[in-house]
């Protein structure tokens, strides 16, 4: 099966933006989940708080979704 | 009505102290008032706890320290009917404790004695093999001798010739080993220095001279006196193992019983007192506040001062959520998070109808939906103290199961055999229209939270600032679509029209928000995009159980043993996907409720009303 050049690079532009929105969202978690453990051993209570802030970056992974569905449409 | 929390009378009970208890113990019955505690102020002290409590949470120390002894754990309520019941619980408390006490002890002295005899085994070890008796290693007054271990025994024989003629070594002769050297107490200082530079490791002998006879023949000694150790430290373990089955339940019933008695002891210390009466100050759901006033009236003769009244605004009344027994389940997620204040619309109802719809939306597999729906009710029946987690996942399995015939999905699989199942959408080959739906279900479900943000800003602050601080966002939403009906060229207007009615939108917010209004307008888009994950997760849902279909169907082609393998991967593959999907589809879902619905409308923060005398 022979792909066009062009949309191969359109597979791996999109393939770039959920990579790098996806590490960028798994960074930023990673210390606010730090934290938000250190907050609950202290107090239990935070949970609901600490799982919030946890889970605010995750928009970066569905923006870069988003994109990578967006460029994925170019292809057609 | 649902969307409050139940109204509560702030309530005033003075009376004088003798009838103190009568009061306390009507009121523990009656699990209503939530009581707020004294601080010390001019007027009134706090309440001194009553003369019983000292004793009474001594014996309660008791049972919970045989309790963490014999690792037991409590479970469900029990109750103590009499006194008479209660004595005789008392009495075998401190039996029980007195003789659990003696047979940890002992248990304890027999480890630290089996300790110490490993410990002087392993020291008596080496001196075997020096093959001498204990004897010659007594105080002599012209001979020193070292004990230890060397790496090199020649070069320590050696080094000992250069400093004396007389002396003798036993044991390892060559090389590392333990050795023991004897010689003319003249020389001890000089032939310790060698025997540092040699690197010679001393044993202590000390100890050991205590006993007599050969190395081996005290170790086996030892050991046997080990031996003996152990069988009586068996014993005491199959005692407690005794005790912990014949007595844990009248142990767990004592226990509860005291909990209630100390509760009810120190109850006075959060009360305010004078010399010669108390005034307690609480809350009390309306609805109670007839009966919790004659009872106690009736069990004190009338002799108590006791006035409901409604709360005032800066009071901090505590929220006591009032739903139907079908939303009630849902109240979990308000506990998880933070109670509603008391004058806001509690959210409960509205979690309780899109919880399970975006849950259902992500998972959305009839299979998925029928496997988990069993898997739940069985846990239910198994943990009933976590029944309304379990009652949420029941009501999201159904709707799991109504996506999943929406999308014509089971278990991955969109035909079975040559029947195509009917479905509205296929999740796995419309994805961009999956995504459009998901992201019109954040438009719908953020515009509800702002809708619930008027009604609670209208009641707070009335129609002027719920008007600015909500509906200004309606606005917002109106002048961006008109951008992109008129750029798109489906209305027939200029674009600027929609620009002006964002920029009217952004002036609105300032108005009522501040300078944070406008600044979070771009929020609002971002928000309605987070429901792209509804789209996200489901789809990698379905792709990975074809994936999974996929190669077992492959396996089961391949015939003979590998059908095997085929049915194995379908099993653990779905199982696994199952579980994927189950946390993912509960997180994301509780994160679209907490983040993008809540901060629409949402202030919380109020404290849970926890009444006097239902258990923690």
């Amino acid at each position: 099966m022979a792909v066009e050049l062009s949309v191969g690079v359109i597979g791996l532009a999109s393939a770039i933006a959920i990579t790098g929105s996806a590490i960028a969202a798994a960074w930023a978690e990673k210390a606010i989940g730090v934290a938000a453990i250190g907050a609950m051993a202290e107090k239990e209570e935070l949970f609901g708080k600490g799982l919030i802030l946890t889970v605010i970056p995750e928009t970066i992974v569905i923006f870069g979704l988003v994109i990578a569905i967006l460029i994925l449409g170019l292809a057609g | 009505m649902a969307f409050r929390p139940e109204l509560m009378s702030k309530v005033t009970i003075a009376g004088p102290k003798q009838y103190m208890e009568a009061c306390i113990s009507e009121l523990h019955k009656l699990k209503a008032i939530h009581i707020v505690d004294h601080t010390k102020d001019a007027d009134a002290d706090i309440g001194k706890p009553m003369a019983k409590a000292s004793g009474l949470s001594e014996a309660l120390v008791r049972i919970r320290s045989i309790c963490s002894w014999l690792g037991i754990k409590n479970g469900k309520e029990h109750t103590v009917k009499s006194a008479k019941e209660a004595q005789k619980l008392g009495h075998l408390i401190s039996s029980l404790f007195h003789e659990v006490k003696g047979l940890l002890e002992q248990s304890k002295e027999i480890d630290s004695k089996i300790n110490d005899n490993n410990l002087l085994i392993s020291e008596l070890r080496p001196l075997a093999d020096t093959g001498l008796k204990m004897e010659f290693f007594s105080e002599y007054r012209s001979i020193a001798y070292f004990a230890g271990y060397t790496n090199d025994a020649k070069a320590l024989a050696e080094s000992i010739k250069k400093i004396t003629g007389t002396f003798s070594i036993y044991g390892s002769q060559n090389g590392e080993g333990a050795v023991a050297i004897f010689i003319d107490s003249k020389s001890r200082d000089k032939c310790a220095e060698a025997l540092r530079e040699q690197k010679f490791q001393e044993i202590n002998i000390e100890k050991l001279r205590q006993f007599r006879g050969t190395p081996n023949e005290i170790i086996s000694g030892l050991e046997r006196e080990n031996g003996g150790l152990n069988a009586k430290k068996e014993k005491t373990h199959s005692r407690f193992s005794e005790i912990r089955e014949e007595h844990s339940e009248e142990l767990l019933r004592a226990m509860d019983f005291l909990e209630k008695e100390v509760e009810k002891a120190e109850a006075p210390l959060r009360f305010a007192e004078t010399k010669s009466s108390f005034v307690v100050k609480g809350w009390i759901p309306s609805k109670n506040v007839q009966t919790a006033e004659e009872v106690i009236a009736a069990k004190t003769g009338n002799r108590i001062f006791f006035h409901a009244g409604s709360p005032e605004k800066k009071d901090d009344v505590p929220v006591k959520l009032n739903n139907p027994k079908a939303v009630s389940p849902f109240e979990f997620f308000m506990d998880l998070y933070t109670m509603p204040s008391y004058k806001e619309i509690d959210p409960t109802f509205f979690i309780f109808l899109s919880f399970p719809i975006l849950f259902g939306f992500m998972l959305g597999d009839f299979g998925y939906g029928l496997a988990t729906l069993a898997l739940f009710i069985m846990l239910r029946k198994i943990m009933p103290q976590a029944k309304n987690f379990f009652n949420i996942l029941i009501v999201s399995s159904l709707s799991t199961i109504f996506f999943g015939l929406l999308f014509g999905e089971f278990f991955g699989f969109e035909e079975i055999g040559h029947f195509t199942l009917p479905h509205i959408l296929s999740r796995s080959h419309q994805i961009e229209e999956l995504l459009y739906i998901a992201v019109a279900i954040g438009f719908i479900h953020v515009n509800i939270g702002l809708l619930v943000g008027f009604a609670n800003e209208m009641k707070s602050h009335g129609f002027r600032h719920a008007f600015l601080a909500k509906l200004s966002w309606l606005v917002f939403e109106a002048g961006l679509v008109m951008v992109f009906l008129s750029m798109l060229g489906i209305i027939s207007l200029s674009y600027w029209f929609g620009v002006g009615v964002v920029l009217l939108s952004a002036a609105l917010l300032f108005i009522g928000e501040g300078a944070r209004g406008p600044i979070e307008m771009p929020g609002l888009i971002s928000n309605m995009l987070s429901y792209a994950r509804l789209m996200a997760i489901g789809v990698s849902s379905v792709k990975l159980a074809e994936v999974i279909n996929e190669m077992s169907g492959k396996m089961f082609h391949a015939g003979g043993v590998m059908i095997i393998v085929g049915v194995l991967i379908l099993v653990f593959g779905h199982a696994v996907n199952i579980g994927l999907g189950l946390l993912g589809s509960f997180l994301h879902s509780l994160r679209l409720h907490y983040v993008e619905f809540f901060t629409k409308f949402f202030h919380g923060g109020a404290k849970k009303f926890a009444p006097f005398g239902e258990k923690k």
